[in-house]
């Protein structure tokens, strides 16, 4: 006791001694009764005492950690324990806290992290209620908080905010009135200023359910979807270039925009959501978009690809580990707020997250194949290709029994008996087989698409031109097996590069061979040209690439109809490709000899094993010879009219547009890279879920990349993350600042919430709502707290500055998109197309450098909304800029606000602005409107509100200072009322009143 | 990891508006590009932060000339006899040739040019740069940088933001973010645009994940220096009219919401915007300058790139003299298939139209600033993103290389004709005090006052750095 009342005196000494002004108040007073360790002891421990004394093991400073339980309380090196639960007094943590040695002081002087009284006396009460440990409170899953005290009929947002409000001993303001609340809404929600009749609808419905009609009506619109689109582009570094060098386009990058329109405007529930955009190839239930039935889902998975490209780099293997250094820091931040990048190196310094974690999920990555993708991929051309495959199955079937019938009723079908001839000896050492087509499968390689199918072309009735039955094809990998001009491609196994060449016989039109070496795609001069090679030959030709640059780096064969012009794939209608085999070889080119079956062969079995698919080539031989002896018959009754069939179905398949996506590759379980060095491998980091939130410690069980497994860990019910970040997103999105102020990091050195009970609240109640982020959205919106006026009390404003506690609506400026939309809105230009392909960016003088597009798009944007305009990484539009939108390198859950005067400039003296006061200008004028009905139109539509007289009276001045100014008689009314210039200054002062760009 | 890490939050605009509030605009020079009203209070906010200056700063202001693409190494400021002896041989006979951007390694290539020893400390310059030789006294050169990326962009973004991949924040973000400016008018961090914007694009000029306010700003030659700066109405009158307006609709917006930090600072800005579209224009207008002055940066020349790029050195000067902390210059295009320092071929051709453009105006800058005294509180750098390789790249051009490459600086702090580092005698590699990126933003910042390791900005889970986790200042080259 009286040592801590030596430290209460200490205590006492350094506030009065110190900082006298700041804290005169005893610090103690503040202190709550229970000490909480995750709100109250952690910050001071993780701020403090983490960075010598945390989860990083490589930066422990003597041993000790605050991290666990376990370690903050083990035997100390020098004797007895940093921290005694019940005893401050014996606890070393303590003691070392008030030593007044400088070589003893913790934290050491020279970090210049200073524990202050309130800190020391935390943690001292701390350890005398005995210490209690918690996990990190975000990895702790949501507990339902105690309603019991809540009122019917009241939302709980309102309860928890509430509360807190009159703890504080607090006044909430009232509601804000209808025309606030319109545009605050119709802004939150579309991004777009409410319309004058939505307005007049509003203000004219007197009934109770008029706010909760008004929000609903936002809810539903279009409108909805592309405002929410952004924020979720945001998260995902949305762009359609890829920066670099030369800024090459990600083809088909605007149908995933269209696809998260599309998906926020169907209110496609999160859990789906989250689970196409990490797995929408892989999903066994695929979602269609119910216009036109293309696939939805395999859409989503252009969420990985949005990673800046390397042009051209020396290491390959290096860039690949920044590129999927990318991809773990966007789907960790966007999907669980927890920065795992962080452990690229070492140990997380503040979190628990593991460097082997970090690894674990890079295999996943590295696991998987960019690759276009084609975007029409109907349900009904499945269908169609079902058909064919049944028309296929039923031909063979039609021929075997007709063969059957023939061999049976002949004499000589016992004797019928052929030998292979012996196979050439092949020097084994000099190659090495990747894949060889001539038999019946495509065995380990993987056949995406369509065009290739699942089997070869060994034994498949080849048909004249009059569509008459000539024999049975050889065996070869093939994208004709349902025409030309299909997408597909095959890929083979990874494999080290260990010899000079890989050789791929093949022929073909229009299509390309490549090697993939890491996963790298931009494959182009001047290092990596030889990778791609065009297949243009309708006779078998041996195409050699030299990989001698690659030694030692993993690989994989790349094999399609179409070609990459400029990194952009396109398809003609007759590219097709087919394929014998691929080796790997250091000198000579070698062709590797058929599996040598020396077993007889009988034509009953040969038969019967065709008609299944399963004759092997020797067995297809032995049919083709018979054929041509005419021991079989090439005429069979029925199989015309079918193949015409089938070539009219496949004659209906074509695939045109694509979007570059992802597919499955192979398991790959990655090493740990010491300090992050890909040429420092040490202990392998098998492909499983983040340790501290995974359900169980078991590795991923599957041969593909693990993609669906780790959705499957992100959507557990038991993480603790996932609802939460999502309902704290939207919760930023409608105030300004979410529960948790850090959207993307909910880890240590995140913010803590400020409502952590209502977060939990709000996120048990999202999962029980069908992960519905419209319901979500709605609910918060018809909560009391949403719709309360800007102005706080006095009060509020001294004690709760930063609003932390909701008193009021906290006011907001617009973002980028919402005051250049707005601006179209409001002069009439806009046009509200939904959907298609960017327009191009206007070009000024001040944006050069490599990749500048040769042409500029036009100044307006065609007056389309801004999630429309072109978003290119090294081309950046000034306005979106200037007003914070991110550069799309990572996860920006929240936006800058910038204040500055550049923003000024621009609503001053850009052309785009200038055009629109002239185009509000023509719409005030056109009519027979008076100065009175044009103001009172101008301010409807700008403000969504009424002038007030005075400032009806005041415009009226203005408009005379204007006349004098363009020499009109300042007294001439209708002097003044056709004049496009005054009206045209005018509505631009307008647009440059904060009341313009703010949100009240 | 001994490293110092600081935790500290950045100043709400709550605590901003505490600290700067002295009358007009004072926030709004805070948040236009990176300043604060004045010297005094730019202190007293530091202080708060926890990164004042440890010690009395040397530099005040910043000129960095970027030579984009890389200068060739051995033909300028590194002579490497050996390459003459050995011209033609393969070099994979002599030392293991690393792999290189465009794999097309020839022989050995002697230097075009002839080295000569300059000034009093007998520094070797090659005849490229005849007139920056006049200034070796003035120079520290070092010999032995390495950068870590044979590529334009990432060792573009590494040399201007300590980091290989897009997305940090520049150098000249970090040093605004750090130290504020001391013009109210104008922007903190100017990037002089000679016309070449380099690989990688704007975001080697841009704030990162630090705030939008000190991002560079770009200047153009002309009319126009900065986007939107030009009035848009014909009579001044008229727009001030319209401000005037403008801020009685804003005035009465605050009455009827009465406390709101973020309109107040949107108001104050418009005033300062109106300012900058007077004082910017200022700027790229010479009519005081003598014609002895104009001579000096060649602007007389009869090449048109040596006197664009002497229009961008008086120009930086100007700046210097305004109280810009940080300038860079880009380098004009000279055409003719030698846009950058990048001469893969046509080496002799390319490197002479490019060191032609810039060395008298650089040679003039150095005199000048000198002159006028203003090189005792200005740091001048010379540097390219790597260097490029002995052996040639085809016939006649030279690959990328960042295993060794010159770069100088002049100016406060710098102890002048100082010659720090060495290559091998191919000039191929660094073999004595290998000197980084790192170690370069690490002095940058020391001379003007800051503890590197100190200046951080919280992101995403932790506390960034310019300097990363590295950075040794080079004391030997300073004073």
């Amino acid at each position: 006791m009286d040592q801590l009342n030596s430290v209460f005196k200490l205590i006492i000494l350094i506030t009065v001694g110190l900082c006298a002004q700041q804290c005169s108040q005893d610090p103690s007073a503040t202190i709550p009764d229970h000490i909480d360790f995750n709100f109250d002891v952690k910050p001071i421990l993780v701020q403090k005492c983490y960075l010598c004394h945390g989860p990083d093991s490589t930066g422990r400073k003597g041993g000790v950690r605050f991290d666990t339980y376990a370690g903050a309380t083990a035997a100390l090196k020098h004797g007895g324990k940093a921290i005694v639960p019940g005893h401050s007094d014996s606890s070393k943590l303590i003691e070392r806290i008030h030593h007044t040695d400088p070589d003893m002081v913790m934290p050491p002087l020279e970090s210049r992290l200073k524990l202050n009284d309130k800190e020391i006396a935390i943690l001292t009460k701390w350890i005398k209620q005995g210490a209690e440990w918690k996990p990190h409170w975000a990895f702790i899953p949501p507990q339902s908080p105690d309603l019991s005290g809540l009122p019917k009929d009241q939302n709980a947002i309102d309860y928890f905010i509430g509360q807190r409000i009159k703890k504080a001993g607090l006044q909430a303001a009232g509601q804000a009135n209808k025309n606030t609340l319109i545009r605050r809404v119709s802004y939150m929600l579309t991004g777009l200023p409410p319309s004058a009749e939505s307005i007049d609808q509003y203000l004219a419905d007197n009934n109770p359910d008029a706010n909760e009609k008004m929000v609903d009506q936002y809810l539903h619109s279009n409108h909805f979807g592309e405002k929410w689109a952004r924020h979720w582009m945001d998260v995902v570094r949305y762009a359609e270039t890829k920066g670099h060098e030369f800024d090459y386009v990600i083809a088909g990058a605007w149908r995933y925009r269209d696809y998260l329109i599309r998906a926020f405007n169907q209110d496609i529930p999160y859990n789906q959501f989250v689970k196409e955009q990490l797995a929408g190839d892989l999903m066994t239930n695929v979602r269609r978009d119910p216009i036109n039935g293309n696939d939805e889902s395999h859409l989503g998975t252009v969420f990985y690809t949005m990673y800046e490209g390397t042009h051209s780099p020396v290491d390959v293997r290096k860039d690949e580990s920044d590129r999927i250094d990318n991809m773990i820091d966007v789907t960790t931040k966007t999907f669980q707020g927890l920065t795992v990048a962080c452990a690229r190196c070492h140990d997380h310094k503040f979190d628990p997250i593991l460097t082997k974690d970090y690894y674990s999920l890079y295999g996943i990555m590295e696991s998987s194949r960019f690759s276009p993708v084609p975007a029409t991929c109907s349900e009904k051309e499945e269908q169609s290709i079902n058909k064919v495959n049944e028309i296929k199955t039923y031909v063979r079937k039609l021929i075997a029994d007709q063969w059957m019938r023939e061999i049976t009723n002949s004499p000589n079908e016992s004797i019928v008996f052929l030998k292979n001839a012996q196979p050439k000896k092949i020097e084994e050492s000099g190659y090495k087989l990747i894949g060889d087509f001539r038999d019946i499968g495509i065995k380990d390689w993987k056949s995406d698409g369509h065009a290739f199918g699942q089997h070869t072309t060994l034994g498949d009735p080849l048909v004249d031109s009059s569509g008459n039955f000539k024999g049975l094809d050889e065996g070869k990998a093939s994208s004709w097996i349902l025409g030309t001009g299909i997408f597909g491609a095959l890929r083979s196994p990874n494999f080290l590069i260990e010899k000079d060449f890989i050789g791929v016989r093949a022929k073909g039109a229009k299509a390309t061979i490549r090697i993939i070496v890491d996963n790298f795609q931009l494959i182009s001069y001047p290092i990596f040209g030889g990778l791609d090679q065009k297949v243009d030959t309708p006779a078998w030709k041996n195409f050699q690439f030299d990989v001698t640059l690659w030694k030692g780096h993993k690989a994989y064969i790349e094999i399609l109809p179409g070609t990459f012009n400029t990194h952009v794939y396109n398809l003609p209608q007759d590219a097709f490709v087919e394929i014998q085999y691929a080796t790997t070889f250091d000198r000579h080119w070698i062709t590797p000899p058929l599996p040598a079956d020396q077993s007889p062969i009988y034509p009953k079995t040969a038969i019967e094993h065709w008609s299944a698919f399963k004759a092997s080539p020797e067995e297809t031989g032995l049919l083709n010879r018979m054929l041509r002896a005419k021991l079989l018959s090439k005429n069979i009754a029925g199989i015309g009219e079918l193949l015409a069939q089938r070539k009219q179905l496949t004659g209906l398949l074509k695939d045109t547009i694509f979007y570059n996506g992802i597919y499955d590759g192979y398991a790959i379980n990655s090493h740990v890279f010491r300090r992050g060095n890909h040429l420092d491998e040490t202990d392998m980091a098998p492909r499983k879920f983040i340790t501290a939130i995974a359900q169980t410690d078991a590795p991923y069980q599957t041969t593909g990349s693990g993609r669906m497994e780790l959705a499957e860990s992100i959507l557990d019910p038991k993480n603790p993350l996932t609802a939460r970040v999502m309902v704290n997103r939207i919760w930023h999105h409608l105030f300004g600042r979410g529960i948790v102020e850090t959207t993307d990091n909910f880890g240590l050195q995140g913010k803590l919430p400020s409502h952590p009970e209502l977060l939990d609240f709000l996120a048990i109640k999202f999962q029980q709502d069908g992960w519905s982020v419209r319901k979500m959205i709605r609910y918060i919106m018809l909560s009391n707290t949403f719709k309360r006026a800007i102005q706080g009390d006095m009060k509020s404003n001294e004690v709760d500055p930063e609003d932390l506690l909701l008193t009021h609506y906290p006011m907001r400026r617009l973002e980028a998109e919402e005051i250049r939309d707005g601006l179209l809105a409001v002069s009439g230009r806009l046009d509200t197309t939904m959907y298609g392909p960017p327009v191009p960016s206007y070009i000024t003088s001040f944006m050069q450098g490599r990749g500048r597009p040769k042409n500029s798009g036009p100044l307006d944007g065609n007056g389309r909304r801004s999630v429309y305009q072109e978003v290119r990484r090294n081309f950046p539009e000034p306005m979106m800029v200037t007003f914070d939108r991110p550069i799309p390198f990572s996860t920006f859950g929240k936006r800058n606000v910038s204040n500055v005067p550049a923003q000024s400039l621009i609503m001053m003296n850009d052309p785009f602005v200038l055009q629109q006061a002239e185009e509000m200008a023509c719409l005030v004028t056109s009519g027979n409107m008076t100065t009175d009905k044009r103001i009172e139109t101008i301010y409807k539509r700008a403000f969504a509100r009424p002038p007030t007289l005075k400032e009806k009276t005041d415009a009226k001045l203005f408009l005379q200072t204007l006349a004098s100014q363009y020499k009109v008689n300042e007294h001439d009314e209708n002097a003044i009322l056709s004049n496009l210039d005054i009206w045209r200054d005018y509505c631009h002062i307008i647009f440059n009143s904060k009341e313009f760009i703010y949100l009240s | 990891m001994s490293k110092k890490h600081f935790i500290h939050s950045p100043l709400t605009r709550r605590e901003m508006l505490c600290v700067c509030k002295t009358g007009f605009g004072s926030l709004a020079m805070m948040g236009l590009f990176g300043s604060c009203v004045n010297t005094s209070d730019s202190k007293d906010l530091l202080a708060r932060l926890g990164q004042a200056p440890q010690f009395i700063p040397k530099v005040k202001n910043i000129i960095f000339l970027y030579m984009d693409g890389g200068v060739s190494q051995v033909d300028s400021f590194d002579p490497k006899p050996r390459l003459a002896k050995e011209n033609g041989d393969d070099p994979a006979k002599k030392f293991k040739v690393d792999a290189t951007q465009f794999n097309n390694v020839g022989k050995i290539l002697k230097s075009p040019w002839e080295f000569k020893q300059y000034g009093d400390c007998g520094m070797a310059v090659s005849e490229l740069f005849p007139n920056i030789a006049t200034c070796v006294d003035d120079l520290a050169l070092i010999r032995s940088m390495v950068s870590e990326f044979p590529e334009h962009t990432n060792a573009n973004y590494f040399l201007h933001t300590g980091n290989g991949q897009q997305g940090r924040p520049s150098m000249g973000s970090w040093i605004t973010y750090g130290l504020g400016s001391e013009n109210n008018n104008l922007p903190g961090y100017v990037v002089l645009d000679g016309g070449l914007i380099p690989p990688g694009g704007l975001d080697n000029f841009k704030n990162g994940f630090l705030p939008a306010n000190y991002q560079a700003s770009i200047l153009h030659a002309g009319a126009e220096p900065i986007a939107n700066i030009k009035p848009q109405e014909l009579n001044p009158d008229l727009q001030k009219e319209k401000l005037k307006f403008i801020k009685h609709m804003d005035q009465s917006l605050l009455g009827s919401i009465g406390h709101a930090d973020a309109v107040e600072t949107a108001i104050s800005n418009y005033e300062l915007a109106f300012k900058m579209q007077s004082s910017v224009p200022e700027l790229t207008q010479f009519a005081s300058e003598s014609a002895a002055t104009k001579m000096m940066y060649g602007l007389n020349s009869d090449d048109p790139f040596t006197r664009s790029y002497g229009q961008q050195c008086l120009m930086a000067r100007r700046l210097v003299e305004r109280g810009v902390r940080f300038i860079e210059l880009t380098c004009p295009a000279v055409g003719n298939g030698a846009d950058r320092w990048d001469q893969h071929a046509n080496l002799k051709d390319g490197h002479e139209r490019n060191a032609h453009a810039v060395d008298l105006p650089i040679a003039g800058l150095l005199k000048d600033l000198k002159l006028r005294g203003l090189l005792n509180h200005t740091l001048v750098v010379w540097s390219g993103e790597f260097g490029r390789t002995p052996f040639a790249q085809g016939d006649n051009g030279r690959d990328h290389n960042p295993s060794a490459f010159s770069m100088w600086m002049a100016g406060a702090g710098i102890k002048g004709g100082t010659v720090y580092g060495q290559t091998d005698e191919y000039g191929y590699r660094v073999i004595e005090k290998k000197t980084t990126i790192h170690d370069l933003h690490a002095t940058m910042l020391h001379l003007l006052g800051i503890d590197h390791t100190t200046l951080t900005y919280p992101f995403s889970g932790r506390n960034f750095r310019l300097t990363d986790v590295s950075g040794n200042i080079i004391h030997e080259i300073l004073t």
